[in-house]
């Protein structure tokens, strides 16, 4: 075999072989060629139904419904009604408060949480850390019914405490657990003799925390952020339990009911709105994906 | 308990006892303890006259007279200094303090010096007074000095700001423009090295960022030219000195004092602990009894929290509607409208976790006045603040700042969960809405046996529930890995460009994705149409169990392969070409490389996460609901609770918040928790962190 | 500022044995003292009590006459220069260095004169502005020396800062140091475990073995008088060569009977009074002297030899079987298998008790 393919490259007499690569067989060419073919038909499948999505939310050609066999005539109409007729950009706000109060609570509790773990030895560290691996695996639905009531309880109180306040202690609540273990994971790979060089230069433990281990974790107190971020933004469930008055919706629950509700349905407003939001998280995504990626391993690799 | 004949320092190093009386008598204890008889009688006869006469005893007077003396000596002190501080008004308080300390020390060195040999309490005064003469004369010339030094600067400053010389701002604001220029030539040096390609992107970020910091600091240095910028500057960084300075120095001298507490030992005649006894009634008052201040009052607070808030809440009162503990028990049986068992149960834990948190402030009072008497017994002075603050800013730290965490921890994640626990014990179902009563283990029962409507759902839920985790995560996961595979051959081009399409599955928010779907498939949407019209008849997925079942799998296998694909791509980037290489040389080709390489590899390093992606689906609601919110429905075997798509945790929403019926749908959570904490127990037991 | 150590002890939380115990050591203004033994042996905990970084069990620790013990480590005015340099990875080589002086307010004048002198002195005045990660090992070991200086500590602390160079460039760091030294004037504390560094640095070496001081006093003294067995083991390369023995009618006779050796002047009291006893002879590779004498000789054969330039070490066998390391001179023609005679001067002597470890003349004070 290796004679066979020496003379096909005789034919090129001239050409040097440079490439470190042997030189393929026939039966690598067939694989090869079958491997563009499985990676272009996969990519086929993601893109078709995105393209679509893409071409509906343009498509005025459409009324409630989307439908592909129609023609298709370019129009903005379907983001008019979404700006003009639904709480779009309502729903926008309060996911945006909603995701980003969560990730700043949940920075704010856990750097300090991660911190002490990685580098203190305190009595009850131990069994601690085994209760916050449980509590981890408690699901966030476990709570359900108590939530109504805890909201009830806590409004009567403090006014001001509305569900979406809930929504976010809720989110960063089930957030801190694993993310302390993230996070100290991290911490444990930054020597501790900065701390000491720290100390020693003058810092207080606060100091030390504040000015030598959170700069120097900022890569991965960003991913936990955006973790945090980007959970609850993407989060279904727990808006559709607290949440009931359409004006307080974020973007799950108010685009679902622009397929869901008979009356107010509105398709092709749907695949404009689902496009709006997905657009800047996708170039987020892709920009990030190298730590987005390390910042899930992470987690439970090193631990 | 007898008398030791010897007091113990908190390093743990025995002293000599200074007070003869109870040197005397625990001589005779000692005695008294070896001896049997009648020389027992009358060494116990001699112990108890001992006693009786002790205010008779040479040393007692002795030590009565010093203690007098003492207190004289004190109000004199006392009163010289009210006078010496309302006398000379100084312009830095801080000095004349210190000269007044220094004749205070000076006093009680000369004062207590006699009395060494009496008792360590004098002794520690007195040495107190040494160490002080030793480090407060250092600090009160330190401070004069500095003093001196900030009034010759701060003359400096007005000079200058008298002069006010415009010839150097003008020199300045011209050496300025110098150095811009120079920077700006050289950032330019460097793009154009850029543009010729002799460096790259990379190290001209780098480098113009080491130029600005250069150029900044180069500025800063310039402007401190102006004579008054100078002064000014130099004038804050020595206010700060003359602000902390002196308050390092003391801390010094504190540690050296607190050095001599520690190993100046105490002498007691008492020798049971009755100040803890006495004071376990009430938190902060044997700390109070020992002259711990603070920490009494740290106490005294917890305890204001334990009798004015947690036990009156267990009681009933100050709740919201609930009557405490009690309401656990009653559930508000015969309340009410107003009065709802939930309120009730959920007052009834609250009530409990604050008295837990009571119960551990108590806890730790008791142990630490037991603990800080029977030192004081041995002989071992009880802290100060200065040494207790010492501790806590030292040992404190992490619990501190792990407070909050707690605090959420408790109140949104464990309150919600226990309160789900108590409701799988109850009846609350349609009809028991605002009152239910406690029912046992009847809920579990019916889900075990499949009884009733909600029962006879379960089992088939259950079943669908697993084929649906292991189906959709392993095709996932079997997608992504093998898509993986392919992208990394050698010699496939663009990766990026896969990389990048493959990403847009986990980059588009998947509830959009889902929703988007949901419209294809729907009985006249287009994606139905399609397959209709391919197949050659009506093919409604969303009216077809299997369908959907079949769909949903799918759907989950789209979206959940790109992370898997990412995920598996870095590991293989990371794999070492040295082993691929020596499997090379070992003979190892094509498949068998991947067999016996790669895939342990890989499998090796996402195993852990392969358990967490089963878990998520396990729970995955957004795709169940949001596809078909578990549709068809099929009520002749799932009764008008659920549908056949639906699982266990989209039965649990439909049970607890569409159907009311809440105590089953928590029983169905109960049992799911537990497997699920146990799954992740399983995984977590072997990971390093948890061993560490 | 002298630093002076009485009677410290460390006993870490949970373990039942002190890591270290008992340790007095009078540190004198402006000495460079030099802490030294193998890996484990309390050394870094010793070093990190010193700084304040790991709390005192028991003793005292004064700076001056001022008492340490509890004093916070950035009250203690001192500085530290770590193993791993401890760079703040996030700040520029510049703040690196002012990072103590800012954390005291100091002015900004200041802190540029401080840290252009330290640049100075270590030659890293054009990476000021880099970050650590952008400049060479040896780069940034001079930075963490820079961050040390520019505070004008009273203490200096280091280490094992130089563990992590290649041989070369800690060759020319410790010339680098002992000329800081000599400019600075700083007590410093150096903790090794290299007896090159401990040699060629120190003015002052303190041994610790197991927690305990072997011995304390200047370079020399630790190479020609080594108060016991493992000193004379630890200091100095080729190590010292022992030949296990006894005394016998106030001579030492080596354990294989393969030679003897007449007590040398002085100490013929002190092998009588040991007669019987069980002792070690320790002679250093360079102080063999070929051929024969009237009081000893040793005849072995030459089995290895080492070419180092300008000295040769020969590994011989003596008849017994024992081994035997000769530091000659490297002009000197030797060839392997060849039978070699040697014979060591009555003063390159050191006896050592075998039991005990102690040197012989120490063994009778203590009695």
């Amino acid at each position: 075999m290796q004679k066979a393919k020496t003379k096909t490259k005789a034919k090129k007499a001239e050409q040097l072989y440079l490439s470190d690569r042997r030189p393929l067989t026939a039966m690598g060419r067939v694989m090869l060629a079958l491997s563009y073919l499985l990676l272009i038909l996969w990519a086929v499948a993601i893109l078709w139904p995105l393209l679509q999505m893409l071409v509906s939310a343009f498509n005025g050609g459409q009324s409630k419904y989307i439908s592909l066999t129609g023609d298709f005539h370019f129009s903005l109409k379907h983001f008019k009604f979404l700006f003009e007729k639904t709480y779009f950009l309502i729903w926008v706000k309060n996911t945006l408060i909603i995701a980003a109060s969560s990730a700043l609570l949940t920075l704010l509790i856990v750097s300090f949480t991660g911190y002490a773990y990685s580098r203190y030895r305190f009595s009850g560290r131990k069994a601690s850390l085994m209760s916050i691996l449980l509590i981890q695996a408690i699901p966030v639905f476990a709570g359900i019914t108590a939530y109504y009531t805890m909201h009830s309880i806590i409004s009567a109180i403090f006014p001001f405490f509305t569900r979406q306040a809930l929504l976010v202690l809720i989110y960063a609540g089930g957030g801190i657990a694993s993310n302390t273990f993230i996070l100290k994971g991290y911490i444990d790979s930054i020597s501790s003799e900065l701390d000491d060089a720290a100390h020693i230069d003058g810092c207080s433990n606060m100091q030390v925390y504040r000015l030598i281990i959170m700069p120097i974790a900022r890569p991965m107190l960003a991913i936990i952020a955006l973790w945090s971020f980007i959970g609850p933004f993407m989060d279904y469930m727990m808006p559709r339990i607290l949440l009931t008055n359409p004006q307080s919706y974020t973007l799950a629950t108010g685009l679902f009911t622009l397929i869901n509700d008979v009356r107010k349905m509105n398709q092709p407003a749907f695949a404009a709105g689902g496009l709006l939001t997905a657009v800047p998280i996708i170039i987020l995504f892709i920009s990030l994906q190298g730590q987005l990626v390390s910042g899930l391993s992470q987690g439970s690799v090193k631990g | 308990m007898k008398i030791a004949p010897k007091v113990i320092d908190q390093i743990g190093e025995a002293h000599e006892r200074k007070n003869l009386y109870l040197r005397e008598l625990a001589a005779l204890e000692e005695k008294a303890a070896a001896a049997g008889g009648d020389e027992l009688k009358a060494l116990q006869k001699k112990i108890a006259e001992l006693r009786r006469n002790k205010s008779e005893h040479p040393y007692q007077k002795e030590l009565a007279a010093y203690r007098a003396a003492e207190k004289n000596f004190l109000a004199q002190l006392k009163a010289e200094e009210a006078r010496e501080k309302a006398g000379q008004p100084d312009d830095d308080p801080a000095l004349a303090k210190l000269s007044r300390e220094i004749r205070q020390s000076q006093k009680e060195e000369a004062f207590y010096e006699p009395y060494v040999e009496l008792t360590y309490d004098a002794e520690l005064a007195w040495r107190n007074a040494v160490v002080k003469l030793r480090h407060l004369p250092e600090m009160m010339e330190n401070r004069r000095l500095l003093n001196e030094h900030i009034a010759r600067v701060q003359k400096e400053k007005q000079t200058a700001a008298a002069h006010g010389d415009s010839a150097i701002k003008a020199q300045i604001s011209a050496e300025k423009k110098l150095i811009e220029k120079k920077y700006a030539l050289r950032n330019q040096e460097l793009k154009e090295k850029q543009k010729s390609g002799m460096i790259s992107p990379k190290a001209v970020h780098n480098e113009s960022r080491v130029l600005k910091r250069a150029k900044a600091e180069e500025i800063q240095m310039l402007e401190m030219k102006d004579p008054l910028c100078s002064k000014t500057e130099e004038l804050r960084a020595l206010q700060h000195r003359h602000k902390v300075e002196l308050k390092e120095e003391r801390a010094v001298m504190q540690a050296d004092l607190s050095d001599l507490y520690r190993r100046i030992p105490v002498e007691t005649e008492d020798h049971l602990p009755l100040r803890a006894w006495v004071g376990s009634l009430i938190p902060g008052l044997s700390q109070l009894l020992n002259q711990q201040f603070v920490k009494a009052l740290l106490f005294f607070l917890s305890g204001l929290f334990t009798f004015l808030v947690a036990i009156p809440y267990a009681l009933g009162f100050g709740n919201f509607r609930g009557q405490g503990i009690a309401g656990l028990i009653s559930l508000a049986e015969g309340g009410k409208r107003v009065d709802r068992s939930i309120i009730f149960m959920i007052e009834g834990i609250i009530a409990i976790i604050l008295l837990l948190f009571a119960a551990a402030a108590y806890y730790f009072h008791i142990r630490d006045s037991f603990h800080v008497e029977k030192q004081r017994l041995k002989g071992i002075r009880p802290n100060r603040w200065t040494e207790t603050r010492q501790e806590i800013s030292r040992n404190g730290f992490p619990y501190i700042v792990s407070a909050p965490a707690l605090i959420v921890i408790v109140f949104i994640v464990l309150l919600p969960a226990i309160t789900t626990i108590l409701l799988s014990f109850t009846n609350m179902d349609p009809k028991n809405q605002s009152k239910f009563v406690w029912i046992g283990l009847e809920n579990y029962k019916t889900l075990a046996l499949g009884q009733g409507v909600a029962g006879k759902a379960f089992w088939l839920i259950l079943g669908w529930t697993v084929i649906w985790t292991l189906a959709a995560t392993t095709l996932a996961i079997l997608i992504g890995f093998f898509l993986a595979l392919l992208v990394n051959q050698e010699r496939i081009r663009g990766k990026r460009f896969w990389r990048t399409i493959y990403l847009l599955p986990w980059a588009v928010p998947a509830f959009i994705t889902i929703m988007f779907f949901s419209i294809m498939l729907a009985p006249n949407g287009p994606l139905t149409e399609i397959i209709s019209a391919i197949v050659g008849h009506t093919v409604n997925v969303k009216s077809d169990t299997t369908l959907t079942r079949i769909a949903l799998v799918m759907l989950q296998g789209w979206l959940g392969s790109s992370y898997i694909f990412l995920l598996c791509t870095g590991i293989l980037q990371s794999i070492p070409s040295d082993l691929y290489e020596a499997a090379d040389i070992d003979g190892a080709r094509g498949f068998q490389r991947i067999r016996h390489i790669t895939v342990p590899l890989v499998l090796f390093q996402i195993a852990p996460l392969l358990v967490t992606q089963y878990t998520f689906n396990f729970n995955n609601y957004s795709i169940i609901a949001l596809f078909n919110d578990g549709g068809p429905f099929f009520p002749s075997l799932y009764g008008n609770l659920a549908g056949s798509s639906d699982i266990l945790i989209s039965y649990i929403y439909k049970l607890t918040i569409d159907k009311q019926y809440q105590a089953l749908g928590a029983s169905i959570t109960v049992i799911v928790s537990a497997v699920l904490m146990f799954i992740s127990y399983l995984g977590f037991r072997k990971t390093k962190a948890f061993n560490s | 500022m002298d630093v002076s150590l009485n009677n410290i002890g460390k006993k870490y939380e949970g373990r039942e044995k002190f890591t270290i115990r008992h340790i007095d050591l009078e540190i004198k203004s402006q000495d460079f003292c030099v802490i030294l033994g193998p890996s484990g042996c309390g050394k870094s905990t010793l070093l990190r009590m010193i700084a304040g970084l790991n709390s005192i069990t028991e003793g005292e620790l004064l700076f001056g006459d001022k008492l340490m013990n509890k004093v916070e480590p950035k009250d203690r005015n001192i500085a530290m220069v770590f193993q791993s340099y401890a760079l703040y990875p996030h700040m520029t080589v510049y703040d690196n260095m002012a990072f103590s002086l800012k954390m005291r307010k100091a002015s900004k004048e200041l802190i540029h004169e401080r840290v252009m002198e330290a640049a100075e002195v270590l030659q890293i005045k054009d990476y000021l502005y880099n970050r650590p990660a952008e400049i060479s090992g040896g780069q940034r070991q001079r930075v963490a020396l820079g961050r040390a200086m520019v505070r004008k500590p009273a203490v200096f602390l280091m280490d094992e800062p130089l563990s992590n160079l290649d041989a070369k460039l800690r060759e020319h760091m410790r010339v680098e140091l002992v000329r800081l030294h000599k400019r600075l004037g700083t007590t410093s504390i150096y903790v090794t475990h290299d007896q090159t560094e401990a040699m060629t640095m120190a003015t002052k070496i303190v041994l610790l073995n197991n927690g305990v001081i072997q011995q304390q006093g200047p370079p020399e003294e630790l190479y020609q008088h080594p108060a016991n067995l493992f000193v004379a083991g630890f200091i100095g390369t080729p190590t010292m060569n022992t030949f296990a023995g006894q005394i016998e009618s106030g001579q030492f006779v080596s354990e294989g009977g393969s030679f003897t050796m007449a007590a040398p002047e002085g100490m013929r009291e002190l092998f009588a009074a040991h007669e019987g006893r069980k002792i070690t002879l320790g002679v250093r590779g360079e102080r063999f002297e070929e051929g024969l004498s009237d009081l000893n000789h040793l005849e072995m054969k030459v089995e290895v030899i080492e070419m180092l330039g300008k000295e040769q070490l020969l590994y011989c066998t003596l008849k017994d079987g024992k081994q035997c390391v000769i530091s000659a001179p490297g002009y000197k023609k030797y060839t392997t298998d060849e039978d070699v005679v040697f014979h060591v001067k009555p003063e390159a002597m050191h006896f050592f008790d075998t039991e005990s470890g102690l040197r012989l003349e120490n063994l009778s004070e203590k009695k």
